[in-house]
């Protein structure tokens, strides 16, 4: 089984957000993480390769910094790497994204499964995924909660999660492209060992030129930036001001006697 | 005329209330642009097109035997044609589970740009752009779309539904589906357990910011036991086992409207305010003063929740 995992780098949301004009935020206040749901696909790519055995690739376009997300699912056990660093890809919309992240894995060759969380933290576009399906024309699913490959490794039977607890059973061949879901697993920590051989795996820096990508930035897109600002909202919550003791009892008070729900 | 087009949804042949809100969205979208409003419905039958006529004045049934289950690949075959067939200038998709699934790949057949998880959309100056949430609900952006045609997936509750009452017209457009490389197996439950929060008064919820499951029951379970009601929680706690699935709130879990719901340690992610800002009353204990369920609370406390719900309890007495 030759796995590759979708990796994206996103802001920690409990960072303090600040916005540049109105066009972008302002990263030197931010930290930086692995996207969650990717840490789930990746963890479901190590559980497949344990069992079915073959290597896990790991691929994200980012800046410089993004090997960091990349060598942290070394450390986890992935086995080998591949970076698009090119600010020109970057500066493009998820469709330029996907384009280049699907030369990336033609370059691979042989792939079975493309893996990928189901959303990005930051764009929550939930986009990338079925992108690159539908550009390597791979069958795909999306909301992935359970995955089980068949006894030849040429097809899978998956849980889509749908709506109120349900979750509809598909099979499909591979190749495939699957968006995990949160739940499927609990991400394992990289270990001290991991951490230690991951210095050492392969990570193949890649630019645009090397894909042969010609959809490129903004010229690249289909979709136009405008602006971005904090959400003003019509409706505010009464803030209960005050410290933890006098606000809870202003709360408890006001739920009685104004509310009157308790 | 160019048509905006709604793409019906439906389960078990029930149309979704995303479908409705649509089409409110598309009778704005197109009054904006001078183009019409209309909706495609793909089923095993022309029932629910029939169904969606009485919400928007023209409607395009694309009906066979494949059609009874959502399909992928179906559904964006099914969206090329009636495209292509009816002038149609945008599609209008829920950003549901099945939404996600195909808007995508719809969007890549036509050839149009796709703007996803969006909230609102405006026509300026004959070009619509669309308002959307991104890092975790924290921050809005606005986009358009650089080709003649556009999709647009739609957040569940972005516009009010429309009324049934209209009589459209159903018109059939025939498409030949390439088999789906997709076959469904079966539908299942995988929420087991006998509690019903959907019933309760008063629902004590806990998400991320309750830390572990130790924490989560100390101050989560008790303050519910306090107030005589039931404790539930957002989607990462129920990933992280410290609670049962049966008592998430959300999109992939319960829809609860209680008499009061108090949101501890949640950020207030959209898809778990789908499940409960029907709530009368809505508490939010939060650390983060920017945390996005102040905008839809009633009352707030910008503190930590494991000093807020202790002082609660003894407020309470």
């Amino acid at each position: 089984m030759k796995i590759v995992v979708l990796v994206k780098e996103v802001p920690d949301m409990e960072s303090k957000f600040k916005i540049i004009g109105d066009a972008k935020i302002d990263e030197s206040q931010i930290a930086f993480k692995m996207n969650d749901f990717d840490e789930y696909a990746v963890e479901a790519a190590l559980q497949l390769k344990e069992k079915l055995g073959g290597e896990v690739v790991i691929l994200s376009s980012g800046p410089e910094r993004v090997t960091k997300e990349v060598r942290q699912a070394f450390a986890m056990g992935a086995d080998w790497g591949i970076h698009v660093c090119d600010p020109q890809i970057d500066e493009g919309d998820n469709f330029v994204v996907a384009g280049a992240l699907v030369k990336a894995i033609e370059s691979v060759g042989g792939v079975d499964l493309v893996l990928t969380g189901v959303q990005a933290d930051d764009d929550q576009a939930a986009l990338t995924g079925v992108f690159v399906a539908d550009m390597m024309n791979f069958v795909h699913c999306t909301n992935v909660v359970k995955i089980e490959v068949g006894g030849d490794q040429k097809a899978l039977t998956v849980n889509r999660e749908l709506e109120g607890g349900l979750n509809e059973v598909l099979e499909m061949a591979m190749p495939a492209v699957l968006s995990i879901q949160s739940g499927i697993n609990q991400p394992r920590y990289p270990t001290l060992p991991g951490i230690m051989k991951a210095k050492k795996k392969r990570l193949d820096l890649k630019k645009a030129a090397d894909l042969g990508v010609s959809a490129l930035g903004e010229a690249g897109s289909k979709t136009k930036f405008h602006k971005m600002y904090f959400p003003v909202s019509e409706h505010k919550a009464e803030i209960i001001q005050g410290d933890a003791k006098a606000a809870a009892k202003t709360l408890v008070d006001k739920l009685r006697n104004e509310a009157k729900v308790i | 005329m160019a048509r905006i087009l709604v793409i019906a949804e439906q389960r078990d042949g029930k149309l979704s209330e995303a479908t409705l809100e649509l089409c409110k969205a598309a009778k704005e979208i197109a009054s904006g642009l001078g183009a019409t409003p209309a909706a495609a419905v793909f089923f095993k039958d022309d029932s629910l097109a029939k169904e969606v006529a009485t919400y928007i004045p023209e409607v395009f049934a694309v009906v066979d035997g494949k059609l009874g289950a959502y399909d992928a690949d179906y559904y964006s075959q099914a969206v090329k044609a009636v495209v292509e067939a009816k002038d149609v200038k945008g599609v209008l998709i829920p950003h549901s589970y099945d939404g996600v699934d195909y808007a995508g790949k719809a969007a890549l057949a036509i050839g149009a740009g796709i703007v996803s998880n969006c909230n609102k959309a405006v026509v300026e100056g004959g070009a619509v752009v669309f308002t959307r949430n991104t890092y975790n609900g924290k921050i809005q952006e606005q986009k358009s779309v650089k080709t003649d045609k556009f999709v647009a997936t739609f957040e569940k509750g972005a516009y009010d539904k429309e009324a049934a009452g209209g009589a459209g017209s159903v018109t059939a457009v025939s498409v030949s589906l390439v088999d789906s490389r997709r076959k469904i197996k079966e539908i299942i439950a995988t929420v087991a357990g006998s509690v019903d929060i959907s019933q309760a008064k008063v629902i004590i919820a806990g998400g991320r910011g309750t830390k572990e499951k130790d924490k989560y029951n100390d101050v989560i379970v008790n303050l519910a036991k306090k107030l005589g009601g039931e404790f539930a929680a957002s989607r990462p706690v129920v990933d992280a086992g410290w609670t049962d699935a049966a008592r998430q709130v959300g999109q992939s879990g319960k829809t609860v409207a209680p008499v009061l719901y108090v949101a501890a340690g949640i950020s207030g992610a959209i898809q778990h305010v789908a499940g409960m800002k029907g709530s009368q009353c809505i508490v939010a204990i939060n650390k983060d003063p920017e945390a996005p369920i102040f905008n839809i609370a009633t009352y707030g406390i910008v503190g930590d929740l494991f000093e807020v719900i202790p002082a609660m309890m003894e407020a309470l007495g």
